[in-house]
C-alpha cells in the first residue's frame, strides 16, 4: 500500500460512522424455559433441547456520517435485533461492530420515567440516562420544556400526565440529548399531528446537522420521504442495500409474493362453496375464474397500471337463449370501482358448446394500493335473473411501486403539472 | 469493541441519579417521608431495649451495654441484607435500562447498593444518638475499626451483588434461597447473644462467615475495647478483597448476555 492509498483508507474511515462487519446473533430457544435451579439442575443431565434462532446472519454494512440510514423488514426479520446490537444492548455472537460517534438510542421514549416523581425529576432522570451531565441537563433544561409544550405541568408528578403528554416529554429530552448518532425504532408515529410535524422538522434539522440517523421500520413511506439509504433484512439475512427507493422497490415485490401465496388459497374456497353446490338447479354454472398477468400466468396481486387479463370459464346445463356476464370490482373499504357487462358492452356471448371461457383485457389496470374485491355473474336477458352469481369470489390486492404510492384514492389517472 | 461508550463521561452521575432516585421513591407517598429512615431504627431499638433491658436480667446477657450491641449488629446485619437483596434483584427491577439502552450494568448494580448505604448512613445518626443517651464513648481505634467494617460490608455486598445480579434475571430461584441463607446467617452471626456463650471449636467455624466476624469484633471493640489480632484483620480483608476481584470476572461472564434472558 503506497502512501496515498493509506491516506484515502483513512479518510474513508473517517467519514463512517458506524461499520458492522459479518455480524451474526444467535438465540438459544429452550424448549422448556430453564429459568429455575432446579430446571437448570434437571437439565444439566438430560441432552439439553433448545432451538437455535438465527436472528442475524452474516450482515456487514456502513452507515457514513451524516446519512439517514433505513433498515426494513418484516416482524421477526432480525432488524430490532440489529438495532440492539448497534445500541450495545446486545453482543452479537460473531461479527465486529465499530461506532464513530456518540450514540442516542431511541428504541423506546422515556427510558427510566417514573410516573411517582414530577416531571421535572423525570426531566433529570431520562437526560441522565441519556449519557447528558447535569451541567448539560442545567442548560437546555428550559428549551427541552419548552419544545415540550409543558411548562405549566412541569412540577406535577407524571402519573398525572396524559400519555400523550409523556411521549411529548419524552421526546424533547430525547431530541435534546444531541448525540452524534440517532438509533429509532419507529417511535415517530407518536403525539398529535402538530407534534409529529415538528418532530419530523427536528430530524431533518438532525440531519443538515450532518448527524446520523438510523431508522428501523416497516412502514415504507417513511423511508422513502426521509432516508438516503436503506437496507432490507429478511429472515436476519441482508436481502438488499442501497438507494432508498430501489431497496423500498425490492420489498414490495418481495411482499406482494408473500401476499400472492395467502391470497390464492382462499379464492379456490369461495368458488367451490358459491358455485358447484346446488348444481343440478342451475342453467348455467361459473366453472372458473383466472387472473392472468401478460405472461399468463395466474396472480392475486398485481401492481398498478399492470396488464391483467380475466376468464371465467362456464359450463352450460339447461336450455338458454341468451347468455350475458358481468364483473364488479370493490374496494375492501366500500364503494365500486367499476362494474361491466357483455349487454351494457353489446358483445354477443356464443353459447352453442357446453363449455366456454369468456374473457376480459385490460391493457392498463390503473387501480392504486389496496384490496380490493371481485363479483362475477352471469345470466340471460335480465340482469336480475343470475343464473350464476359469485359474490366477492376473489380478493385483489394491487401494489404502487415508486411515487405512485404516495397517491390518494383509487385510481391512477395520469396527469401532469403545469405552470404558465 | 465498544470502545466508544467509555466516553461518556457521566457515569457517576447516572449512578448518582439512580440511587437518588430510588431513595426519594422508597419514601414517596408517606407523611413523615425520609423521617421513616430515622424513626425505624429509632422504634426498633426502644423495643429491643424495653425487651431485653428491663424483661431480662442484663446479668444474663454478658453486658450493661448489651441494647448497645444488639443494634448495632442489627444496623449492620440489615444493611448487609438490604444492599445485597437490592443488588441481587437491581438488573430486574431496572430492566428498561437494560432492554432498551445501553448503560454499564454495574451502574444499576452500584446504585441500588448506594441506595442500601444511604439508609445505613440515617441509622448510624440514630445509633449515634443512642451512645449519647447511654453516656457512652467508644475509643478512637474502635470508631475507626467499625468505619472500616462498615466498608467492609458494603464491599461484600458489591460483590455478592456483582455475582448474583446477572444470575438472578435467569434463576428467579436465587431470592427464595438467599432469603433462607440470611435467615440462617442471622442466628448463626453473634447477634442477639455473644460468641463466648458458645464452645470454642463452634466459635471458630462461625468466624468463617465474614458477617459472623464483622458483627462479633464491632461489638466487642465498640463496647469492650478487644480487638481482633493483626494477622485475623489482615486475613480478612484479604480474603473480601479476593471474592471482590472474582465477583468481577463473574460479572464480566454473565452481564454480557443479561439482556437476552430479562
Amino acid at each position: 500500500m503506497n502512501k496515498n492509498q493509506v491516506k484515502k483508507s483513512q479518510k474513508n474511515s473517517e467519514n463512517i460512522a458506524i461499520s458492522v462487519k459479518n455480524v451474526s446473533k444467535t438465540f438459544r430457544i429452550p424448549h422448556e424455559k430453564v429459568d429455575s435451579l432446579r430446571s437448570a439442575a434437571v437439565s444439566a443431565f438430560k441432552k439439553q433441547s433448545y432451538e437455535e434462532f438465527k436472528a442475524l446472519d452474516n450482515v456487514s454494512f456502513e452507515v457514513k456520517k451524516g446519512e439517514f440510514f433505513g433498515i426494513i423488514g418484516r416482524n421477526g426479520s432480525g432488524k430490532s435485533t440489529l438495532l440492539k446490537i448497534l445500541a450495545g444492548i446486545y453482543k452479537p455472537n460473531r461479527g465486529k461492530v465499530k461506532i464513530d460517534g456518540m450514540i442516542s438510542p431511541f428504541l423506546e421514549l422515556g427510558i427510566g420515567f417514573n410516573p411517582e416523581l414530577s416531571g421535572r425529576d423525570n426531566v433529570y432522570l431520562n437526560a441522565t440516562v441519556l449519557g447528558m451531565t447535569k451541567k448539560q441537563i442545567d442548560e437546555k433544561f428550559d428549551n427541552i420544556v419548552k419544545f415540550s409544550e409543558l411548562e405549566r405541568f412541569i412540577d406535577q408528578k407524571l402519573k398525572n400526565y396524559s400519555s400523550g403528554m409523556q411521549v411529548r416529554l419524552a421526546f424533547s429530552v430525547s431530541i435534546h440529548a444531541n448525540r452524534d448518532i440517532l438509533l429509532m425504532d419507529e417511535v415517530l408515529a407518536v403525539g398529535d399531528s402538530n407534534f409529529q410535524s415538528k418532530c419530523l422538522t427536528e430530524f431533518n434539522k438532525y440531519r443538515d446537522m450532518g448527524r446520523t440517523v438510523v431508522i428501523v421500520t416497516h412502514d415504507i413511506s417513511v423511508v422513502q420521504r426521509y432516508c438516503d439509504r436503506a437496507m432490507l433484512l429478511q429472515n436476519g439475512e441482508m436481502i438488499k442495500i442501497g438507494n432508498a427507493d430501489d431497496v423500498v422497490d425490492t420489498y414490495n415485490h418481495k411482499n406482494m409474493d408473500d401476499v400472492e401465496k395467502i391470497l390464492n388459497n382462499q379464492t379456490i374456497k369461495s368458488i367451490d362453496s358459491n358455485g358447484l353446490q346446488n348444481r343440478n338447479q342451475k342453467i348455467v354454472t361459473i366453472t372458473d375464474i383466472h387472473f392472468l398477468d401478460k405472461n399468463g400466468s395466474d396472480k392475486s396481486v398485481f401492481a398498478t397500471g399492470e396488464y391483467m387479463k380475466i376468464s371465467i370459464g362456464y359450463e352450460i346445463l339447461g336450455e338458454c337463449n341468451e347468455l350475458n356476464f358481468g364483473i364488479g370490482l370493490h374496494s375492501a373499504f366500500g364503494g365500486q370501482i367499476f362494474g361491466y357487462n357483455t349487454q351494457m358492452d353489446e358483445y354477443r356471448v356464443d353459447f352453442e358448446k357446453k363449455h366456454g371461457e369468456v374473457i376480459i383485457e385490460f391493457e392498463f389496470m390503473p387501480i392504486l394500493q389496496g384490496e380490493y374485491y371481485v363479483n362475477i355473474a352471469c345470466w340471460g336477458n335480465v340482469e336480475q335473473n343470475h343464473y350464476d352469481f359469485l359474490p366477492r369470489c376473489k380478493t385483489l390486492m394491487f401494489f404502487a411501486i415508486g411515487n405512485k404510492r404516495r397517491y390518494r384514492g383509487f385510481f391512477d389517472i395520469s396527469h401532469k403539472w403545469n405552470q404558465l | 469493541m465498544f470502545e466508544t461508550f467509555k466516553k461518556h463521561e457521566n457515569f457517576r452521575e447516572l449512578v448518582w441519579m439512580l440511587a437518588k432516585t430510588d431513595f426519594k421513591l422508597r419514601y414517596n407517598n408517606s407523611v413523615l417521608g425520609y423521617l421513616w429512615a430515622l424513626l425505624k431504627p429509632l422504634l426498633m431499638f426502644l423495643v429491643l431495649n424495653f425487651v431485653f433491658s428491663s424483661m431480662f436480667n442484663p446479668k444474663n446477657t454478658g453486658s450493661e451495654y448489651y441494647s448497645l450491641q444488639l443494634i448495632t449488629a442489627l444496623m449492620m446485619f440489615n444493611f448487609f441484607s438490604e444492599g445485597t437483596n437490592a443488588g441481587m434483584g437491581s438488573l430486574l427491577s431496572k430492566a428498561q435500562l437494560v432492554t432498551k439502552i445501553y448503560v454499564p450494568r454495574w451502574t444499576i448494580i452500584i446504585a441500588s447498593t448506594i441506595n442500601a448505604g444511604m439508609i445505613y448512613v440515617m441509622n448510624l445518626i440514630v445509633i449515634v444518638g443512642f451512645f449519647v443517651w447511654k453516656q457512652f464513648l467508644p475509643s478512637f481505634e474502635a470508631i475507626v475499626l467499625f468505619v472500616l467494617f462498615s466498608f467492609m460490608i458494603y464491599v461484600l455486598i458489591v460483590a455478592f451483588s456483582f455475582f448474583t445480579a446477572p444470575l438472578y434475571v435467569r434463576f428467579r430461584d436465587l431470592l427464595m434461597i438467599w432469603e433462607v441463607l440470611l435467615m440462617i446467617m442471622l442466628y448463626a452471626s453473634p447477634i442477639i447473644y455473644p460468641l463466648s456463650v458458645l464452645p470454642m471449636n463452634v466459635q471458630q467455624v462461625l468466624l468463617a462467615n465474614p458477617m459472623a466476624f464483622i458483627i462479633h469484633f464491632t461489638k466487642e471493640s465498640l463496647i469492650n475495647n478487644h480487638f481482633p489480632d493483626a494477622w485475623q484483620l489482615i486475613g480478612f480483608i484479604v480474603i473480601v478483597v479476593t471474592v471482590f476481584v472474582l465477583s468481577l470476572f463473574a460479572y464480566k461472564k454473565f452481564s454480557a448476555t443479561v439482556a437476552e434472558y430479562i
